[in-house]
C-alpha cells in the first residue's frame, strides 16, 4: 500500500469522513520542537502514489487535525501556537485559513469534531483547560477548567453529542457533560501521565485511555473503580488509542516504541496485530469510517502509510 | 472507490457512521438523554457558557486546586525557577526550591522511574521538548539510557551537564515562544505569521545537534576506555592462565613419573629464590637472569635441570 514522505515530522493523521480516498496529515519541523508545520491534504489514488490534493503552511507545528462533519471541505488543525485554524480546501490556498481561533495560551494538542451534531468542536491544551467551539462562532462557547497538568486529548461520546471525555497529565480522565457546571466522572485511570482516549463506538459506557505507563486500560464508565481490561505489549508510552468503527471492541494504538498496534479488548490474547513499519516514533493513527480494515499511520520519521489491515504496511 | 467529483455537500453531515446502525449493546448510561438543538443554544440554556474565556495559568491551576484527587501535583517544568541550579539534577535535591513544589513528586508518584537524578534526566527534557508531548520520553531516556547502572557512576558529571542543557533550551524556548507564535487578535482571517527568524531557528537546531554530539562523543570516549581495560585484563587472563596450566602439567607429569624436559628453564634467581616468571617487562626484568636462548647456556650455572 502507497507511502507518502512529508518535508516535516509527522504529528496526526485522519481520514475524511466524506472520501474514502482522502486523508489530513498535520506535521511539525524538527520534532515538533521548533519551527513551522504543514497541513497536507492527501488523495489516495489505486495502484498509483498517494498524491497531494492540497497543503497548508502554518507558522508552528501541527499537532493536531479534524475534519468537519458538516462540511467535506472543512479541516481544523491545532496549531502549537495555541490557535485552531480553518481552512476550507474549496477555495484558493490564499485565502485560506479561513478562520484562526486563538484563546488558548499554551499549545493545542487535540482536536475533536463532534460526530453527533456537527456543529461544535473540543480542542484540547497544555494551559490545562478544554474548549469547546462551534462552527459559527468566532469566540469558543466554554471552557473547562478543572484538570490541574496538560490535557492531552479530548474525545466525544459518538452516541451522546452533550457527552465528552478528556485526558490529562494529572493521571485523570474527566468525563463531561457540556450542560453541566463541572466534570461528571473522575477517573484517575493511571499511575503517569494520560496521553489519549478514545469512546467505544458500539458501546457508550465504554472508553480506552492510553498512558505513559505503557498500557492501554478499558473502562467501563459505570463503574470505573477498577479497568475492565488492561492491555499490555507496548515498550513505551502509548501515545494514542483509537477505536475502530466497525467492531466494536476492536481498538488500535500507536506508541513511542515506534509500533502500531492492533488490539480485541474482549478476547484472551488481546494483541491481534502490531505493525513496526515505523522507523520513529509512532505518534498518528487513524482508522478509515468508510473502508473497513483501512488504517493510516504517521511518525517522526516523516512518513504516512496507508494500509489494509492485514498486510504489510511497506508492502508497496 | 467513490466519485471524488462529488459536489460540495455544503451544510449536510458526513454519511451515517457504521456504529450508528446498531443499537447500543450494553445497558442503561448514566448520561442525561441529549439535548437537541444547536450546540451553542444547549450550553447557553444550561447557564454554563462563558464565551470566549482565556485561562491563565495561574488561573487554572486555582480552579485545578479545588477538585484535589489526593494525587499528587506534578510542577511544572517552566514554573520551577531553580533551573539554573544544575547540581539539583544531580542528587534530586534541588526540587524544593521549585516554585509550585510538591511533596511526593520525587519520590513518591515517579519513584518506580528509577534514579531519581536518571529521572530528572528525563523531566528535564520534557521541559525541553515543551512539556507534555514528551511525557512518553521522559521514562524513554530516563528509563532507558541514563537510567542504567553502567553509566551511572561514570557519569555522575554528565547528568550535571545535561541538566543545565535542559536549561539552556528551556530558556531558548522562552524566548522562542511569543515573538513568532504571536499573531494580531483582532485580525483573525490573516495569514500565518511569519515563521522564526532563519538565524535563530538555525542556532537553535546547531545547539541541539552539538549538545547531542557532545554526549555521543562522550558516551563514545567511555566505552573506548572501558573495552580497552577489558581486553587488556582479558589478555593478562589469558597470560596467567597459560603460565598456570603450564605449572600444573609439569607438576602432573611429576606426579605420574614421567620426567619432562622443559623448554624453557627457570633458573633461581640470584639469591637462591626461584626468579621471576618470564614475564616480558617484568618488574625485574632488568637484573633478573635472562633465559638462555638456546640449550648453548645451560650449564652455565652448574644446576643443569634436564637429564
Amino acid at each position: 500500500m502507497p507511502v507518502f514522505k512529508t518535508p516535516f515530522n509527522g504529528y496526526s493523521v485522519k481520514f475524511s469522513p466524506f472520501y474514502e480516498h482522502r486523508l489530513a496529515v498535520g506535521t511539525a519541523q524538527n520534532f515538533g520542537i521548533l519551527g513551522n508545520g504543514r497541513l497536507h491534504i492527501l488523495d489516495l489514488n489505486p495502484s498509483q502514489p498517494i498524491s497531494q490534493f492540497a497543503s497548508f503552511d502554518t507558522s508552528d507545528g501541527v499537532y493536531d487535525v479534524a475534519w468537519s462533519e458538516s462540511h467535506d471541505s472543512l479541516v481544523l488543525a491545532a496549531v502549537a501556537d495555541g490557535s485552531i485554524k480553518l481552512y476550507d480546501l474549496s477555495l484558493p490556498p490564499t485565502s485560506n485559513p479561513i478562520r484562526s481561533l486563538h484563546e488558548h495560551t499554551r499549545e493545542t494538542h487535540s482536536i475533536d469534531y463532534n460526530p453527533t451534531r456537527p456543529d461544535s468542536f473540543l480542542s484540547s491544551s497544555w494551559d490545562d483547560t478544554v474548549k469547546l467551539w462551534t462552527i459559527d462562532r468566532p469566540t469558543s462557547v466554554r471552557t473547562f477548567k478543572e484538570h490541574a497538568y496538560c490535557v492531552y486529548s479530548s474525545s466525544w461520546n459518538p452516541r451522546h453529542a452533550d457527552v465528552f471525555a478528556s485526558a490529562s497529565g494529572d493521571c485523570t480522565v474527566r468525563v463531561w457533560d457540556v450542560r453541566e457546571p463541572g466534570s461528571t466522572m473522575i477517573i484517575p485511570g493511571h499511575e503517569f501521565e494520560i496521553l489519549s482516549v478514545d469512546w467505544n463506538k458500539y458501546d457508550d459506557c465504554i472508553l480506552a485511555t492510553g498512558s505513559v505507563d505503557k498500557s492501554i486500560k478499558i473502562w467501563d464508565v459505570r463503574n470505573y473503580r477498577v479497568p475492565m481490561s488492561v492491555l499490555n505489549g507496548h515498550g513505551y508510552a502509548v501515545r494514542k488509542v483509537k477505536f475502530s468503527p466497525h467492531r466494536g471492541s476492536l481498538l488500535v494504538s500507536c506508541s513511542y516504541d515506534m509500533s502500531v498496534c492492533m488490539w480485541d479488548y474482549m478476547v484472551e490474547d488481546a494483541l491481534v496485530g502490531r505493525y513496526d513499519h515505523h522507523t520513529e516514533f509512532a505518534v498518528g493513527v487513524d482508522m478509515s469510517v468508510l473502508v473497513e480494515g483501512l488504517m493510516a499511520s504517521t511518525g517522526w520519521d516523516e512518513l504516512v502509510y496507508v494500509w489494509q489491515h492485514g498486510t504489510d504496511p511497506r508492502a508497496q | 472507490m467513490e466519485n471524488p467529483n462529488r459536489p460540495q455537500q455544503s451544510g449536510t453531515s458526513a454519511p451515517p457512521k457504521p456504529w450508528e446502525r446498531s443499537g447500543s449493546s450494553s445497558g442503561p448510561a448514566p448520561f442525561k438523554p441529549p439535548s437537541s438543538g444547536s450546540t451553542s443554544d444547549i450550553v447557553e440554556a444550561s447557564g454554563t457558557a462563558r464565551p470566549g474565556e482565556i485561562v491563565t495559568t495561574a488561573d487554572a491551576n486555582t480552579v485545578a486546586n479545588r477538585n484535589a484527587l489526593g494525587r499528587p501535583l506534578p510542577s511544572r517544568p517552566w514554573e520551577q525557577q531553580t533551573y539554573n541550579n544544575t547540581t539539583a539534577l544531580g542528587g534530586g535535591v534541588g526540587y524544593g526550591s521549585g516554585l509550585n513544589y510538591n511533596s511526593g513528586y520525587g519520590s513518591g508518584t515517579y519513584g518506580s522511574y528509577g534514579a531519581g537524578g536518571s529521572y530528572g534526566g528525563g523531566m528535564y527534557g520534557n521541559s525541553m521538548y515543551r512539556g507534555g508531548m514528551y511525557g512518553g520520553t521522559g521514562s524513554l531516556y530516563g528509563g532507558g539510557m541514563y537510567g542504567g547502572g553502567m553509566y551511572n557512576s561514570s557519569f555522575g558529571g554528565g547528568m550535571g551537564s545535561y541538566g543545565g542543557m535542559g536549561m539552556g533550551m528551556g530558556m531558548g524556548m522562552g524566548m522562542g515562544g511569543p515573538p513568532y507564535g504571536d499573531q494580531d487578535p483582532n485580525n483573525p482571517f490573516a495569514a500565518p505569521s511569519s515563521p522564526p527568524g532563519f538565524w535563530v531557528s538555525f542556532m537553535h537546531v546547531m545547539q541541539g545537534v552539538v549538545t547531542f554530539f557532545g554526549r555521543v562523543a562522550m558516551l563514545i570516549d567511555q566505552n573506548t576506555q572501558a573495552f580497552h581495560m577489558f581486553m587488556s585484563a582479558l589478555l593478562q587472563l589469558f597470560d596467567r592462565s597459560g603460565m598456570l596450566y603450564g605449572e600444573l602439567a609439569r607438576f602432573v607429569f611429576r606426579l605420574l613419573g614421567i620426567r619432562t624436559k622443559p623448554q624453557k628453564v627457570q633458573p633461581p634467581g640470584p639469591n637462591g629464590l626461584p626468579g621471576p616468571h618470564n614475564f616480558p617487562g617484568g618488574p625485574n626484568s632488568l637484573e633478573g637472569p635472562k633465559v638462555a636462548p638456546s640449550g648453548a647456556w645451560d650449564g652455565v650455572w652448574g644446576n643443569e635441570p634436564s637429564n
